[in-house]
């Protein structure tokens, strides 16, 4: 199931095909700068999408915009190539993650931090980064939706196996979640949250009203 | 069906001397089907008039960037829409950007090999049309409608659980029509 450690087949689809929600682009976008042979994959699906713009049966436009459009052509920009000031200053991370300005580190418990990545929401989905210590367990948690994550260092441990750098986990609300930093260092993860996440157990009850993930 | 050179040439003429008989030419061919596709996304006919507009004025600014030895034209087109249209469809109505996919402004890090081409586009291409009808029609399902999979089994009159696994599937068979090992990591 998680087993492949990247994203399903379908998730690809949505995310070559635009209707991947912006939260959950982040996170897919993340991994595949750290995947080649996966964007690579990504980029070859985009030929689907050429193949069946050309095969859709036309819409016929309004009979004047083609005089509209021309009448709104200008020279192209000679701008020379982009650049992209990066909004954040941890380089560590992946090019698609260095677009975004970051909130303020949260503490959210021992050795675990969190801060939101200022990315397009969708409805409750946003994305954060994780940082959470060696040797460190996060609190058992179900999610009421479906969950992300990309690991961006060091190296996590669940039912499910290890995650390092890269690898790509979707959790949704039957999974009861226990992440367990393995690696020497904290692990860095970026992660796509739909919905609240509902600790568990009488401790996590007690936790619950403040800890805001 | 226009001759497929025949629209890199156009786009390539409109990046050289600014063509614009060219664009018309082009425009004439891509903007309806720009229309279409992003009404069959659920946007009203002048909502997709000005999207079609839009992303033909962004054909005529990047033809520059147009690399025929990477993508043919509907494909790179077809980027330029992609790119554009989830941030007409977004929801939260903030102009935060979206991760887009490359159009060759900013090359990725990665080794030559892993650098779209055309002859891998072409492969993908006699993929597709190795697939069974069902399967192609469940891939073009997720790519034209910004449907949920549930809004996808619904217009098919199927169970969720048949199109999940029928996309899983078809996706799998394009990958082993291309001889790529699903999970095969890099």
């Amino acid at each position: 199931m998680t087993a492949l450690r990247q994203p399903s087949e379908e998730r690809l689809l949505a995310y070559a095909a635009g209707t991947l929600s912006p939260p959950e682009s982040v996170v897919v976008a993340a991994h595949l700068a750290m995947r080649p042979r996966t964007a690579h994959w990504v980029d070859g699906l985009q030929a689907v999408g050429g193949e069946v713009l050309e095969s859709i049966q036309p819409a016929a436009v309004a009979d004047d915009l083609l005089a509209r459009t021309l009448a709104r052509l200008s020279a192209p920009s000679d701008e020379g190539p982009v650049t992209l000031e990066p909004a954040n200053d941890m380089a560590e991370l992946p090019e698609p993650l260095r677009r975004y300005a970051l909130g303020p580190w949260r503490w959210i418990g021992p050795d675990m931090r969190v801060r939101d990545v200022l990315a397009p929401r969708d409805g409750d989905c946003r994305v954060i980064l994780l940082s959470i210590g060696a040797g460190r367990t996060t609190p058992v948690h179900t999610h009421e939706g479906v969950e992300l994550t990309c690991v961006l260092s060091g190296a996590y441990e669940t039912d499910e196996g290890v995650f390092g750098p890269g690898d790509f986990e979707e959790a949704d609300g039957e999974v009861h979640h226990r992440p367990r930093t393995v690696s020497a260092e904290p692990c860095l993860c970026v992660v796509a949250l739909d919905g609240q996440i509902r600790l568990d157990g009488w401790i996590g009850r007690l936790l619950q009203p403040f800890v805001r993930l | 069906m226009t001759d497929e050179t025949d629209h890199d040439s156009l786009i390539q003429a409109v990046a050289r001397s600014h063509d614009r008989e060219a664009f018309a030419a082009l425009f004439d061919y891509f903007a309806p089907r720009l229309k279409a596709y992003l009404m069959r996304s659920g946007a009203a006919p002048a909502a997709a008039d000005d999207f079609a507009q839009d992303a033909m004025l962004t054909v005529w600014r990047k033809a520059e960037l147009f690399d025929p030895r990477r993508a043919r034209a509907a494909t790179w087109i077809f980027t330029i829409a992609r790119n554009r249209r989830i941030d007409v469809l977004r929801r939260d109505g903030r102009t935060l950007p979206v991760p887009e996919l490359n159009l060759g402004e900013i090359e990725p890090e990665r080794p030559d090999e892993l650098f779209q081409t055309r002859e891998d586009e072409s492969r993908v291409r006699s993929a597709l049309r190795g697939l069974k009808p069902d399967q192609i029609e469940v891939i073009q399902l997720a790519f034209f409608q910004d449907l949920t999979h549930a809004e996808v089994a619904q217009s098919l009159e199927l169970p969720l659980g048949t199109v999940k696994s029928r996309i899983r599937n078809a996706m799998i068979k394009l990958r082993t029509l291309l001889d790529q090992p699903v999970g095969d990591q890099s």
